[in-house]
């Protein structure tokens, strides 16, 4: 459904993103994963239609992307919600212009509250909620719309290694819930093997996508089983030495 | 301040909020009704939060002050007594019609307030959305800004006369540029972030400045509507005192240059009064606006 094809992003003379290309199907969990400088994140902003002038196309089921849009949820590294305003009111603002009636919105919001595990917290300011809790409650507000895709920018990245354990347990039940797409940005390869379905590794000057790497393990994934290492270590073969080495399971796109 | 209000307020007698209505009896009882009454809990408490050592320096003034004229030190034409001061208050407000120089003192700075911040705020905002009106205005606002208030008295004066409009005119001028430049500033200092997100929900420009952008500057909006009021009460002083024929400013000036050190007091008491209270409700409107703030209270361990 969505379709990134030879997409190559400058800044003046420096160049992004390179030809990079990458499919997600419906209901697809897809991570990127590569060292910081590869575009990941300039690639997820394109997608996200934050950003415009880029050359290539990307399309959503056949569509292409102009601009932002409610089909596209987006969680950033930092929780980024409004300090001024109530967990509620911070889900509620993605819900502003949805054409739902009053009650319908208030269900939606509530359900979402409740499906990240918030529920008791409607009234607490962002102040007061920890790292997680603040992280949980943004994607609520990227979900609360029902959104086709979410696209996730490193949003772990900043939580301790418990919290992000759990709330990796968290986000791949919230996507068998809701049956949404989701791209994941992530520089921890683990993190990618545990919740994708495919991992599109990139790479560095310039930023490009050097291999996609399938990931076909049983859920619920172990991550002490041998299967499970084997597959990291894969994925991490493919980040370091790129297109040198081709070892038959992974299959190149460039 | 509180606490101790809570202390004195204490309910009297037979009327402890449901409290037995039987008069104590004995020492004990009466012990027992006093906790109950929730005076020992705020005594307790003004004690814990050591509250008291607010008190501790204006009750060492105050007395430095009575021993000053109690053991002759200072001349009461230079210092007059503490009860001089409350005599000459009691007779300014008796025979003098002394509220009615406080209420013009106030009606002077609270319109000023009004006008200065509506006009500062909203020419500050659409300075903020708008290149074109910020380049407009900012160039003439920042100049203007260097010529102090006072040195406008005078032409206004010459102008609207010596009544309260040319006093409310300097005023509202001396708030409204603190207010337009930090509400400028406030604007260009707003998180880029929040403007992605609003961007990624798809608000509408209406629905950014109302949800994201004002909000976002009321932290800076109030603390210099804090400022530029406290700055202005002092300037509401000193124009009556140039130009003015009522008000505090007025009066302080009249009881220097008739030597009344008495009266002179009671004038400085009022304008600090009436400057903390005007204050005090600006925190409190701030603390109301602000609520969702996490504030540093000055602890660290």
């Amino acid at each position: 459904m969505l379709e990134v094809r030879g997409v190559t992003r400058r800044f003046d003379n420096l160049v992004a993103l390179h030809d990079a290309s990458l499919s997600v199907g419906e209901g697809e969990f897809v991570a990127i994963v590569g060292a910081s400088g590869c575009g990941k994140t300039t690639l997820l902003r394109l997608i996200a239609g934050l950003d415009s002038d880029y050359e290539g196309e990307i399309a959503l089921d056949g569509q292409r992307i102009v601009g932002t849009s409610l089909e596209r949820g987006i969680v950033f590294q930092e929780p980024r919600l409004l300090p001024w305003l109530t967990l509620w009111d911070n889900v509620a603002i993605a819900l502003e212009n949805a054409p739902l009636s009053a009650a319908a919105k208030k269900e939606a919001i509530a359900a979402q509250i409740a499906l990240v595990g918030l529920s008791g917290f409607e009234r607490a300011y962002p102040s007061a909620l920890s790292g997680g809790m603040a992280q949980r409650a943004a994607i609520a507000r990227a979900l609360v719309g029902h959104p086709s895709i979410l696209l996730l920018d490193e949003p772990l990245g900043a939580l301790d290694a418990i919290t992000r354990m759990r709330l990796q347990e968290e986000l791949l039940r919230i996507w068998r819930h809701e049956g949404v797409s989701m791209i994941l940005v992530t520089h921890d390869v683990e993190e990618a093997v545990f919740l994708s379905q495919k991992i599109v590794v990139m790479d560095t000057h310039p930023g490009h996508v050097t291999a996609t790497v399938p990931v076909d393990l049983p859920t619920p994934r172990d991550r002490a089983s041998p299967a499970f290492s084997a597959l990291k270590g894969r994925v991490f073969e493919a980040l370091h030495d790129n297109a040198a080495v081709k070892p038959p399971e992974v299959e190149y796109l460039i | 301040m509180n606490t101790l209000s809570s202390v004195l307020a204490a309910p009297p007698l037979g009327e402890a909020g449901g409290r037995p209505q039987t008069l104590p009896r004995s020492g004990q009882t009466l012990l027992r009704w006093l906790a109950g009454s929730g005076a020992f809990a705020a005594l307790r408490r003004y004690f814990a939060q050591r509250r008291y050592i607010g008190a501790i320096l204006p009750l060492a003034i105050l007395g430095l002050w009575q021993a000053s004229s109690s053991f002759g030190w200072i001349e009461p034409v230079f210092l007059p007594a503490p009860k001089k001061v409350v005599e000459a208050f009691w007779y300014m407000l008796t025979k003098q019609d002394l509220l009615k120089d406080v209420w013009a003192s106030v009606f002077i700075i609270a319109q000023a307030f009004i006008y200065g911040t509506l006009l500062g705020v909203g020419l500050g905002f659409a300075a903020g959305l708008s290149k074109p009106v910020e380049l407009f205005f900012s160039g003439t606002i920042n100049t203007l800004r260097h010529i102090p208030s006072v040195a406008w008295i005078p032409l206004i004066v010459v102008w609207l006369g010596l009544g309260a409009p040319a006093k409310i005119v300097v005023l509202a001028k001396s708030i409204f540029i603190p207010m337009f430049l930090n509400t400028l500033q406030a604007i260009r200092g707003v998180d880029q972030n929040f403007i992605e997100l609003a961007q990624a929900l798809k608000l509408s420009r209406r629905q950014l400045i109302r949800r994201v952008v004002f909000p976002a500057i009321v932290p800076v909006v109030m603390v210099t509507l804090r400022y530029s009021v406290g700055l202005a009460w002092a300037l509401v002083v000193i124009a009556e005192g140039i130009s003015g024929l009522e008000g505090l400013g007025f009066l302080i000036f009249r009881a220097q240059n008739l030597l009344m050190t008495d009266q002179l007091l009671v004038c400085m008491v009022l304008i600090g009064l009436v400057g903390f209270g005007l204050d005090r409700l600006l925190f409190l409107m701030q603390r109301r606006l602000l609520r969702w703030q996490r504030s540093f209270g000055g602890g660290y361990a």
